[in-house]
């Protein structure tokens, strides 16, 4: 019976989560009252957590023939699930109460074909929800938005939006870099002076969120281009600019901007087009 | 005074050590309100009140930059249940909006306990004399980095001897009539000001180095990092402004902060080095700065130098 029972959990793990269309839509706005900073106790995700839990927990207790704690842990899904079920009106049509107490009622009767029919239709319920709205749910509500973030412009000492200071900052690279291509020494040495305090400045904006240890990992990843930073503003203050030195230490500091891009800018992009 | 005569009565009858029960109010050792320890330490309190220890929570800057107190990792400091040597402390749920209060520095939970510097005689709670908060090292529990850059600065005033500065002998309590079976003690400020820099704290020199033009800001006074804090974002602001024949001018700014990591730190020479084709006839430096919590600049020195 061990083997049978052993199937459920390959079952529901190939239950892919892949599709060759992915439509985002905007989670519902009850959504919003279980996480921050309307609640901090994150109700809707830590049932998530409760429901995933004691799945598994019938699962290893059948496996281990405990089947009075199997019982426990069933009715513990159930009574989650239909609670979950009213916490986002709007999504209602994703919750089938009968699922949950469907195989409540299978492992109840200990007949364990019964259970591995009723988890795959439960567990196919579950991530068709997780499906439409997993990832976006996670780039709504767990990556912190950038809107609310100010940033000071050292050059103009005023304070602005986090995509306006982008702006400035990378129209400041992109001036120095046109400037030396034209030849024109004296702008540059003035577009290179600003684009250096505008990425000095840069660290001030991730600081907002990334404190104490984290502080210090920032740190050390800018640790290249805080260097390559050095290097540009040595080569502007000569007499004679030494291009190639410029142009490599801007190569450094891009790499170093992807990084933090990679993680950070698609789902800003997503956030801010919802809000738009 | 009915307190009173009950404690001469037990004192006649079982001896001083019921006596100090006798006026023990247990609530004192349940981390009340600061105003609660204000009944009797009136003074104190209104220093206190007016300090940004009181505004720690309720502060508009924090309740934003938290996120409506939802980085949790903030809170700790802003909200501290009980300050201890080397060790960040952990968030108090009740009274949050008092900030960091008289409980979260002085009761001890170990001890049950209010401790102190001073060897007091306390009726209403036991004290205990604790050397411990008159080191530097007490407030690095919150200011973990300014500690560093004060121990780095080789200083021997502590953090105390400048942000609790000593205000003279007076009495800890003001309630009457208790105030009068107490000596004054020395007193240092509970408002923990958090001071400017001055003029002479900020050294400037101006160098040629060949067509290059060297200004060098050197902070010599302050024994910390100018600006300093672990989380906040306090600025310096520098304007360098040479002039030239012609009326031609040249302006160059430079914004320094503790996040951005180019604060100036105590005895090491901020360099800002620009090209010159032809010398100026006037150099003029001018240092501001902004506190975390404030949107005004303060002017810190004008240093004016003919070339």
């Amino acid at each position: 019976m061990k083997g049978k029972v052993a199937l459920i959990s390959i079952l529901l793990a190939g239950i892919s989560f892949s599709a060759d269309k992915l439509i985002i839509k905007k989670p519902p706005e009850s959504l919003s009252k279980y996480y921050p900073p309307k609640s901090k106790k994150f109700e809707f995700v830590s049932n998530m957590h409760k429901m995933s839990l004691a799945f598994y927990a019938v699962n290893l207790n059948i496996n281990a023939e405990n089947w009075e704690k199997a019982k426990e842990w069933a009715r513990n899904l159930e009574k989650t699930y239909k609670e979950t079920a009213k916490m986002v009106p709007e999504w209602k049509k994703y919750f089938k109460p009968e699922l949950a107490e469907n195989f409540r009622k299978a492992v109840e009767s200990q007949n364990v074909d019964e259970i591995i029919k009723t988890s795959k239709e439960l567990g196919r319920n579950c991530q068709k929800c997780h499906q439409d709205n997993m990832a976006i749910v996670k780039i709504m509500y767990r990556f912190p938005s950038f809107e609310k973030i100010k940033i000071e412009d050292p050059i103009e000492f005023t304070e602005l939006e986090t995509g306006k200071y982008m702006r400035k900052l990378s129209n400041s690279m992109k001036a120095l870099r046109i400037f030396l291509l034209q030849g024109d020494t004296e702008n540059a040495r003035q577009a290179g002076e600003e684009f250096i305090e505008r990425a000095r400045q840069l660290k001030t904006m991730c600081t907002k969120c990334h404190t104490e240890e984290e502080k210090e990992v920032i740190k050390a990843s800018m640790k290249k281009s805080s260097e390559a930073l050095d290097v540009i503003a040595e080569a502007i203050s000569a007499e004679n600019i030494d291009k190639n030195k410029i142009f490599n230490s801007l190569n450094t500091i891009g790499m170093s901007c992807s990084k933090c891009h990679n993680v950070h800018e698609i789902p800003a992009l997503i956030q801010e087009a919802f809000e738009e | 005074m009915k307190k009173l005569f009950i404690a001469f009565t037990s004192i006649f009858i079982g001896g001083c050590g019921s006596f100090e029960k006798i006026f023990v109010e247990e609530d004192l050792l349940k981390r009340p309100e600061a105003k609660r320890c204000g009944d009797c330490h009136a003074e104190i309190y209104k220093e206190w009140k007016k300090s940004r220890h009181a505004k720690a929570w309720v502060s508009e800057k924090f309740r934003e930059e938290s996120e409506e107190y939802s980085k949790v990792k903030c809170l700790k400091c802003h909200a501290p249940l009980e300050v201890l040597e080397g060790k960040k402390p952990v968030t108090r749920d009740k009274h949050r909006e008092d900030g960091v209060n008289c409980s979260a520095c002085h009761y001890r939970e170990e001890t049950n306990a209010i401790h102190g510097p001073l060897k007091v005689w306390s009726p209403p709670h036991p004290s205990r004399q604790d050397k411990f908060f008159k080191k530097s090292k007490y407030c690095a529990s919150c200011h973990e980095d300014t500690y560093k850059e004060w121990k780095m600065s080789g200083s021997e005033k502590s953090c105390q001897s400048c942000h609790m500065p000593y205000i003279g002998k007076r009495d800890l309590i003001q309630n009457f009539p208790y105030h009068l079976l107490h000596l004054a003690k020395p007193r240092h400020d509970h408002s923990f000001p958090s001071l400017k820099a001055k003029s002479e704290d900020i050294e400037i020199r101006i160098k040629k180095e060949g067509k290059r033009r060297i200004i060098e800001i050197e902070n010599v006074g302050v024994p910390h990092n100018l600006p300093t804090a672990d989380q906040g974002d306090p600025k310096y602001y520098i304007i360098i402004e040479a002039y030239y024949d012609k009326g031609k001018t040249r302006k160059i700014r430079r914004t320094l902060s503790p996040e951005a990591g180019n604060a100036l730190v105590y005895r090491k020479p901020l360099r800002i080095s620009f090209f010159e084709s032809k010398d100026p006839k006037k150099i003029k430096v001018t240092i501001y700065r902004r506190l975390s919590w404030k949107k005004e600049r303060e002017l810190i020195k004008t240093y004016l130098a003919s070339m």
